[in-house]
C-alpha cells in the first residue's frame, strides 16, 4: 500500500511539471517546399534568348537552365509537375513578359524569385492582328495570345530585357557586379549593333509590304518600320488551296515581294511563292535553342538576309 | 505510520460514496485554477507565437482583429478584401515580400486557403507526403485535415459550394491532393492550401470550358467575326487536369481579383518602418502588426481570467468549508468507534494519525486527479479554447 502511495506521488509530480513549464510545440525550422537552395545559384529561363542573355552575363558558378527540349515551341510548352518543381527550386526565374509561356499562368511559381524581363521596358505590349486556333508540332492545338510576345525581335527591347537580367544577377551575386556589368556592356553593344543594321534595312525597305508566315514579327515590324502582314503558315507543312487563295488575295491588295519565314519552307512552298513573285526570307525568331550557332549568330544571319533583300548589302 | 495509513485506506474504501464525493469536490477546487491558468497561458502563448512570427499584415481598413483572425487563423470572419494589385504593390516597393492569403471557401469542413508558394517557407511548413503545389487545381492538406478526411496524395477533394441553394452559383471544384504537410500543432494543420489562382477558380472568377472554336452549332449562340457566343450548354470543367488546364482563364485583369489579406515580410527592420509609414494615412488600407493586435486580445483574456479566478476562489472556499464540516461531523459520528479503539489500547496520537492519514489520502487523490485533468486540458484544451475565443469574438 505504501509503495502505491509513493508511486502516486511520483506520477503526480511528473504530471504537474509540464503544466508548470507549459507545453510548447513548434515546427522544426527547416527547409520548406520549393525553397531548396543549392550551393550555386541556378537560373531558369522560359525561352532561349533569355538563356543566352543570362549566360553572357552570369558569373562563374551560376548555372543557367532552359529545360524545353528541342522541337518544342517554348511559348506553348506544357511542363510536367516535375519540371515546374525544378523552376520552383531555382534561385532566379526569368520570364519574358507579354504573356509568353502560357504555362506560367497556371503554374505555381515563387513570385519573389521571378523577374518579368520585358515588363516596364515599353509603354505597352503590341497585339497580334488576329487569334486563330491551329495545330503544329507535338504540343498540340493552340491559339496565339492576343499579345504579341516575341519582344526580343526589337533589339532595343532585347537590350532592356538584358538590363533587367543584369540587375537581378547583381542583386543575387553582388560580389560579381563588375563581371556582370562587363558582360552586359558587351551584350548590349552586340544587340545595338544589330539594331542599327535593322534600322538601316527598315529605312531602305520603306513602305514596301512584306508577308510574315506567322504572327511572330510585330515587334520587328514596329521597331524597324516594316509593313508586315501575318498569316498562319508552318514552314514544315504543305500549304493548302485555301492558304494559297489567302496569299493570292493578299498579294492582289499589297504587292509584297518578300515573305518572312521562321525556318526554310518546303521546296513546293518556295516554288509556289517564287511563281507569284514572292521571295521567301528566313528570319528565325530564335525562341528555341538553335541547332547551329547562338542567338547572336542567328540574328546576324537574319540581318544578313534582310540586308541582302533590301539591297543594303551585296548578296553572297 | 504504515499501520495508520493502512487503517485509513480501509476506512475510506469502506465508505466509498462519501470518499468519492469528497475527493471529487476537492479535485474540482484544486483543478479549476490550475486548468484555467494552464489553458489561458497556453492559448496566449500559441496566439502570440503565430502573431509574432507574422511581421506585418495588409488588409482593408476596418477591424484589425477580424483581419488577423482571418489571415492568421483562417477563421471565416468575412473581412473586406483587398486586391492582388496591393500584393504586387508591396513587391514593387522592393522593401518586402508580399504573401497573399485568400480565405472564404471551405472544403469538406476545412478552410480553403489560397496563397503563394512563399507561404510554405515563411511558416516553415514541410511536406510529409507527396509534393508541393505545381499547377492550379493542386492542393496540399494540413496534417489534421488529411487525417480527418482520410485523404492523401492522389486523392481528390471537392470544395464546398458557397451557397447551398444557389443553383446558378459556382459549382464545387474538384481539387487534386498532391501533398500532406507535417503537423505543426497550429491552424495550418486544419487548412487546405491551394494556389491563390485556384482559389479564384473555385470562387468562379476563373474557369475552363470546351474550345469554342471547335464547338458545334448546338453550343454556339452567335458567331461574329472574332467573337463566339456560347449558350448554357457549353461544358464548363469542374476539375483541372493536365489535358484541360490550358483552357482555364480569367476574364478581366487578375490584379483586381480579391485577396483577404497579405502577409508582409520586410527585408529588414528599416524596410518595415518605411512601409508602416507609408500606410499611416492610407484611406482604404491598413498595415497592422499582428503581435500588437493579439497582445491586446490577450489582455482581454487576462482580465476575463482574473474575474473567473475570483469566482473560482469563492467556490473553492465554500468547498473547503464544506470539507471541514464533513470531516468534523464525520468525527463526531465516529466518537463511539474512537472510544472502542482507545479501549483496545490505541493512543490518542495514533487515532489522530489515522484521521490525518485519511485526510492526506483524500487530498493526495484529489491533487492527482486535478493534475491529470490539467495535463489533458493543457494538451487538448488549447485548441478548444482558441476556437471558443476566436469564434466568439
Amino acid at each position: 500500500m505504501w509503495k502505491g502511495a509513493r508511486a502516486g506521488t511520483v506520477v503526480m509530480v511528473t504530471a504537474l511539471i509540464p503544466i508548470v513549464l507549459g507545453c510548447s510545440k513548434e515546427a522544426d525550422p527547416d527547409r520548406a517546399p520549393g525553397s531548396q537552395e543549392t550551393d550555386s545559384p541556378t537560373i531558369y529561363t522560359v525561352n532561349y534568348p533569355l538563356r543566352y542573355f543570362a549566360e553572357r552575363m552570369a558569373p562563374a558558378g551560376v548555372r543557367v537552365v532552359f529545360p524545353v527540349s528541342e522541337g518544342m515551341d517554348p511559348a506553348f510548352w506544357k511542363p510536367s509537375a516535375g519540371a515546374v518543381r525544378a523552376y520552383q527550386a531555382a534561385s532566379l526565374i526569368l520570364l519574358n513578359g507579354a504573356g509568353y509561356a502560357r504555362w506560367t499562368r497556371y503554374s505555381t511559381l515563387p513570385q519573389a524569385r521571378m523577374v518579368v524581363t520585358a515588363d516596364g521596358c515599353r509603354d505597352g505590349y503590341l497585339r497580334t492582328e488576329q487569334s486563330v486556333r491551329h495545330q503544329h508540332g507535338p504540343e498540340g492545338a493552340h491559339a496565339h495570345a492576343e499579345l504579341a510576345f516575341t519582344t526580343w525581335l526589337d533589339l532595343r527591347l532585347a537590350a532592356c530585357q538584358a538590363s533587367r537580367i543584369r540587375d537581378a544577377l547583381i542583386e543575387r551575386v553582388p560580389n560579381a557586379k563588375d563581371s556582370i556589368s562587363a558582360g552586359f556592356e558587351s551584350l548590349e553593344r552586340d544587340l545595338l549593333d544589330l539594331d542599327e543594321r535593322l534600322q538601316i534595312v527598315g529605312n531602305a525597305l520603306g513602305d514596301q509590304p512584306l508577308l510574315g508566315s506567322h504572327p511572330v514579327y510585330p515587334y520587328l515590324a514596329n521597331a524597324y518600320g516594316l509593313s508586315i502582314q501575318s498569316l498562319h503558315l508552318e514552314p514544315d507543312q504543305e500549304l493548302s488551296d485555301d492558304d494559297w487563295k489567302t496569299i493570292d488575295a493578299i498579294l492582289k491588295q499589297d504587292r509584297a515581294k518578300w515573305m518572312l519565314w521562321e525556318a526554310p519552307p518546303l521546296e513546293a512552298t518556295e516554288a509556289g511563292l517564287l511563281e507569284r513573285g514572292v521571295t521567301p526570307i528566313v528570319f528565325d525568331p530564335a525562341g528555341q535553342t538553335p541547332s547551329k550557332g547562338d542567338f547572336l549568330s542567328v540574328m546576324q544571319a537574319n540581318a544578313d538576309r534582310l540586308e541582302c533583300a533590301a539591297g543594303v548589302k551585296l548578296c553572297p | 505510520m504504515k499501520d495508520s495509513l493502512y487503517l485509513a485506506w480501509r476506512y475510506l474504501r469502506h465508505h466509498r460514496a462519501k470518499t468519492l464525493l469528497l475527493v471529487l469536490s476537492l479535485s474540482v477546487f484544486l483543478g479549476l485554477p490550475l486548468v484555467m491558468r494552464a489553458m489561458s497561458r497556453a492559448t496566449q502563448q500559441s496566439l502570440l507565437a503565430r502573431a509574432e512570427a507574422t511581421p506585418l499584415l495588409l488588409g482593408k481598413k476596418g477591424s484589425s482583429l477580424d483581419l488577423v483572425v482571418e489571415a492568421l487563423y483562417f477563421q471565416l470572419k468575412g473581412a473586406e478584401p483587398i486586391t492582388e494589385a496591393d500584393v504586387d504593390a508591396i513587391h514593387a516597393t522592393g522593401l518586402a515580400l508580399g504573401i497573399p492569403i485568400r480565405t472564404g471557401l471551405m472544403a469538406r469542413g476545412f478552410p480553403l486557403v489560397g496563397t503563394s508558394l512563399d507561404y510554405f517557407p515563411f511558416r516553415r511548413l514541410r511536406i510529409a507526403e507527396g509534393r508541393g503545389l505545381a499547377m492550379i487545381g493542386d492542393c496540399i492538406l494540413g496534417a489534421e485535415a488529411a487525417k480527418t478526411l482520410e485523404l492523401g496524395p492522389g486523392d481528390t477533394l471537392l470544395t464546398s459550394p458557397s451557397t447551398l441553394f444557389d443553383l446558378a452559383g459556382v459549382y464545387p471544384l474538384k481539387l487534386q491532393v498532391v501533398g500532406v504537410l507535417e503537423p505543426t500543432y497550429g491552424p495550418d494543420d486544419k487548412a487546405v492550401f491551394v494556389d491563390v489562382k485556384t482559389a479564384w477558380v473555385a470562387e468562379g472568377l476563373g474557369h475552363g470550358h470546351q474550345d469554342l472554336a471547335l464547338a458545334g452549332p448546338d453550343v454556339v449562340l452567335k458567331r461574329n467575326e472574332g467573337t463566339v457566343t456560347a449558350n448554357a450548354k457549353l461544358v464548363q470543367y469542374n476539375e483541372i487536369t493536365e489535358s484541360n488546364v490550358d483552357s482555364f482563364h480569367f476574364h478581366g485583369d487578375p490584379s483586381g481579383y480579391p485577396v483577404s489579406a497579405a502577409i508582409v515580410v520586410p527585408h529588414d527592420e528599416k524596410a518595415g518602418v518605411l512601409l508602416r509609414g507609408r500606410f499611416v494615412d492610407a484611406p482604404t488600407r491598413q498595415l497592422v502588426r499582428p503581435s500588437q493586435v493579439v497582445d491586446s486580445l490577450n489582455k482581454q483574456i487576462f482580465r476575463f481570467e482574473r474575474v473567473l479566478q475570483i469566482v473560482v476562489w469563492t467556490v473553492g472556499l465554500a468547498t473547503a468549508v464544506m470539507f471541514v464540516l464533513v470531516m468534523v461531523l464525520s468525527w463526531r459520528l465516529r466518537a463511539e468507534e474512537l472510544r472502542t479503539m482507545t479501549r483496545l489500547g490505541c493512543s490518542r496520537w495514533k487515532a489522530a494519525q489515522i484521521m490525518g492519514s485519511e485526510i492526506a489520502l483524500m487530498v493526495g487523490a484529489s491533487v492527482l486527479i486535478a493534475g491529470l485533468f490539467g495535463i489533458v486540458m493543457a494538451q487538448y484544451g488549447e485548441t478548444w479554447l482558441q476556437n471558443l475565443i476566436l469564434r466568439g469574438s
